[in-house]
């Protein structure tokens, strides 16, 4: 494969020095000048982009500020692949799909977009997971790589081992799926080391671990650093459990401190990870309320969901998160999750998800749960 | 100036003794009108002595009452609702749409095509359609196809679950109850618990006899003991809801009650190329916007998609845009109302897909208003299977080479099958409706009357007054035979 264009590999350059100043830099200017380059590249080298923003009376030359460049919906990865340099692509990630029959989308990556990624799992990782080097043994509730190559999760998890796990960190659901006895072993092996461990990985698969522990009475009462990270909330899960009943949980079969449970908020269409704040504040002994932290390379906006407009501070609304580590896709990403906008940071409300009928006319979740039981 | 309005989501009749401990008030809001809604704060023994107080005056005035007096009132009732100027009306078309979002306008058109399918003669219809001879549930009447009598009774006392606010809609499940001489206990929906309570003020105007074997309560779905007080009096029970309420509730039913469900069902429309011409084109367009905007789509009778044929004078691609040039207009006249979060980001993320797919070519165009939700007509050519739409004025037109390729894509779907709209226009209609039919269509129709069925419609492709009903019969009790039999001691 010859190598990516100059013109990629330089922004590439800037967008890496860019995260490496970590995530305390705040710098709006060069911030801007990245994501409209950025922005240029996209227009000029995804065909359906430049029709999208056309559409919109939008071009590189006509605005002058990130918050003009067009928005695309998530859902698009399900109709159109987008990719700044298709002979390139390394890595596609798959997205999940949250109820049976639905079509995945696509979000694929250059090496040089993959590099990106990896310095925001890097940089973000050490800020808000593991700020005191204590190099636990990461126990992960996912699929290896090797098992799930398309999951951008457990790309990441893997990521994170890598630069921040114990060498005997590893993955805990084989072909035979997960299997709890060896959290239970793990958890027990750790406690009697007096070894941290860091728990990673989908939220659910943390309650139906809890849920195994209640039904056997099972209470673990971690080594002080211990921590967990959970993503991926409950969206289209049979069980919901608020965030604050999560922590809870977290404190009472694992002993893990409130502030040690850490929520990352992952999508596959974003190369970036938006994570509590809560284990740094903790560690850095400044008192304030857990919130999300988007990192100085990206910035996401609180929209209306009718006119998709930028809405105030602290009114509720849709989600729009712009990327500088999305150069080899697009940058600025319209979701479905519903969030509120506050000082420093953002918070999920949760997904926005299909609606609840009003009527009696069927809903979409409901036909694909009936066609499927 | 926020307008305040004081408004019952209850109805209890003014001479029930029950004791209630004390009432709630809820405030709603929306624009610059502000609902507070009172609700009685009830229990188990409370909702045991009301229907024990429903079914006492059942027995005691409307079993015994004729059905032309009870047509009578109620046809009243629906007339006092047609007449803009009727108070409760004017109420109802201020804390609906506060409640619901439904713009007034929709909220207007909704009473209004309820209550003009709810008059006298649509009642007197609906009972000879479903039971031959309505004087059966007055007294014994002669059959002559039994060579004797019968006799048809409803329930005593019916209890129904209202579903979520299709405007209006409640008050055909108190026709219906009064209709086959029952008493009956409705409870509202969350959503919109303000009009049932309206109409039966409106009962209680005309006879207030009447208006005491009716009452209007609210309680969570799923709050046992006042849900078992209620069944443990009632013969009947009618459910409008989706399939987990559904689930959950019908486990705690004793067997001895008879159960109706109404569970969501689509709709779906059907254009032959005969009918694509320059001549028809506009009204069928416009016919089809109107399925689409009643009720802004909330209905199980409301289409998810309209199926066109190709090759007709008019392209399917044309007529879709003349589709969403109808809906605009009706926008306009009739708005879509506010909708949630949620029902936004569906219709944004799947506009978007559809946009993708329009700008790399393929057969696909999407119409919108250039801001907001508010409706969304989509052309795409047949994918081959039915994708339901996310409403509130969201609709697919799908491009068929021949309506027959239908037919597999909503057999697929029968369970779900409520209405269609057709219109073939050549000799293929009469075997496409019958195959509609055998998957399980419960009313097929022309486009433009999607919304408005008759009081007739065997609603859910049931019989909703005689499945209410028991029946005594008086057989060979004269005659040759009847004489014959010897009794041995």
């Amino acid at each position: 494969m010859s190598d990516l264009p100059e013109t990629v590999r330089e922004i590439d350059r800037q967008i890496t020095a860019y995260i490496e100043r970590g995530v305390d830099s705040r710098d709006e200017d060069t911030f801007g000048e990245l994501a409209l380059a950025v922005f240029r590249l996209q227009y000029n080298g995804i065909s359906l982009y430049r029709r999208y923003c056309r559409k919109r009376g939008i071009a590189p030359d006509s605005i002058d500020s990130w918050q003009q460049i067009p928005a695309v919906p998530t859902d698009v990865f399900k109709a159109a692949e987008f990719c700044l340099v298709p002979p390139h692509v390394a890595r596609t990630f798959l997205t999940s799909g949250t109820s049976a029959g639905e079509e995945k989308g696509r979000v694929a990556y250059d090496p040089g977009g993959l590099g990106l990624m990896d310095a925001t799992i890097r940089v973000a990782g050490k800020a808000f997971l593991f700020p005191d080097e204590s190099r636990p043994t990461m126990l992960i509730l996912a699929p290896s790589p090797e098992m799930a190559p398309h999951m951008v999760m457990v790309y990441g998890m893997n990521r994170l081992i890598e630069n921040f796990g114990a060498p005997d960190s590893r993955f805990l659901i084989g072909p035979q799926g997960f299997q709890p006895e060896q959290l239970v072993f793990a958890l027990e092996e750790a406690t009697a080391q007096n070894r941290p461990v860091a728990i990673c990985g989908g939220s659910f698969g943390f309650v139906n671990f809890f849920d195994y522990c209640e039904k056997r009475d099972y209470r673990f009462d971690l080594p002080p650093c211990s921590r967990c990270l959970d993503a991926g909330g409950f969206k289209g899960r049979s069980r919901e459990v608020g965030r604050n009943e999560f922590i809870d949980m977290c404190v009472r079969y694992l002993g893990i401190p409130d502030d040690y449970s850490v929520n990352l908020l992952g999508m596959t269409e974003t190369a970036s990870q938006f994570y509590d704040d809560s284990l740094r504040n903790s560690m850095g002994a400044i008192i304030a309320d857990r919130k999300k932290i988007s990192p100085p390379w990206t910035r996401t906006l609180v929209v209306d969901p009718e006119t998709l407009e930028p809405l105030p501070l602290g009114e509720t609304g849709l989600l729009r998160h712009c990327d500088l580590g999305n150069r080899g896709h697009i940058f600025a990403l319209q979701t479905d999750d519903l969030g509120v906008a506050v000082d420093g940071g953002f918070e999920v409300i949760g997904p926005a998800g299909p609606g609840e009928a009003r009527g009696c006319s069927l809903t979409i979740d409901e036909m694909t749960e009936a066609m499927s039981s | 100036m926020t307008q305040k309005l004081e408004v019952d989501g209850f109805y209890l009749p003014p001479e029930f003794s029950g004791e209630i401990s004390g009432y709630d008030t809820e405030t709603f809001q929306r624009g610059d009108v502000e609902v507070r809604l009172r609700t009685p704060r009830i229990t188990r023994a409370v909702v045991g002595e009301l229907c024990d107080y429903l079914r006492k005056n059942q027995e005691t005035y409307l079993r015994s009452i004729p059905l032309g007096h009870i047509i009578e009132v109620l046809d009243r009732a629906s007339r006092r609702w047609m007449d803009s100027g009727y108070i409760y009306r004017k109420l109802a078309l201020q804390s609906i749409p506060v409640m619901t979002g439904f713009s007034t306008e929709t909220v207007a058109a909704s009473i209004d095509v309820e209550m003009e399918s709810s008059l006298s003669e649509d009642m007197w219809r609906a009972l000879r359609s479903e039971i031959g001879n309505p004087l059966y549930l007055d007294g014994f009447q002669h059959d002559p196809e039994l060579d004797g009598y019968r006799r048809a009774f409803g329930p005593d006392l019916m209890v129904s679950f209202f579903s979520e606010n299709i405007p209006a809609l409640p008050h055909l499940l108190f026709m219906r109850a009064a209709l086959v001489k029952s008493a009956c206990l409705g409870k509202v929906a969350s959503g919109e618990p303000t009009f049932a309570p309206m109409y039966l003020k409106t009962i209680a105007e005309i006879d207030p006899d009447l208006a005491r074997c009716m009452a209007v309560l609210y309680w969570r779905g799923g709050e046992v003991g006042v849900e078992d007080a209620a069944f443990e009096q009632a013969d009947a029970v009618i459910f409008f809801g989706g399939i987990q309420a559904v689930n959950s509730l019908i486990e705690r039913i004793p067997r001895r009650i008879r159960v109706l469900i109404h569970g969501h069902k689509l709709g779906f429309g059907v254009i032959g190329k005969e009918m694509l011409t320059a001549d028809r084109v506009d009204q069928l367009a416009a016919a089809t916007a109107y399925d689409l905007s009643m009720f802004d789509q909330q209905a199980c009778l409301a289409p998810h998609v309209y199926y066109v044929e190709t090759g007709g004078q008019i392209s399917v691609a044309a007529f879709a845009e003349k589709v969403a040039e109808e809906t605009a207009i009706l926008h306009t006249a009739m708005p879509r109302g506010e909708i949630s979060t949620a029902d936004s980001a569906a219709i944004t993320q799947l506009r978007g897909k559809y946009e993708m797919r329009e700008l790399r070519g393929d057969a696909v165009a999407v119409h919108a208003p250039p801001s907001g939700t508010d409706w969304t007509v989509v052309y795409e050519k047949n994918p081959g299977i039915f994708r339901p739409s996310p409403l509130n004025r969201f609709l697919r037109v799908v491009g068929v080479d021949d309506v027959l390729q239908v037919l597999p894509i909503v057999k697929a779907i029968g369970p779900f099958l409520q209405n269609a709209a057709v219109a073939i226009g050549d000799e293929r209609e009469q075997e496409f409706m019958a195959k509609l039919a055998e998957y399980g269509v419960a009313r097929i129709t022309a486009p433009g009357n999607m919304p408005v069925p008759s009081m007739m419609w065997h609603h859910d492709g049931i019989s909703p007054l005689a499945a209410l009903l028991r029946w005594c019969d008086i057989e060979k009790k004269e005659g040759a035979k009847g004489l014959r039999i010897q009794v041995v001691k």
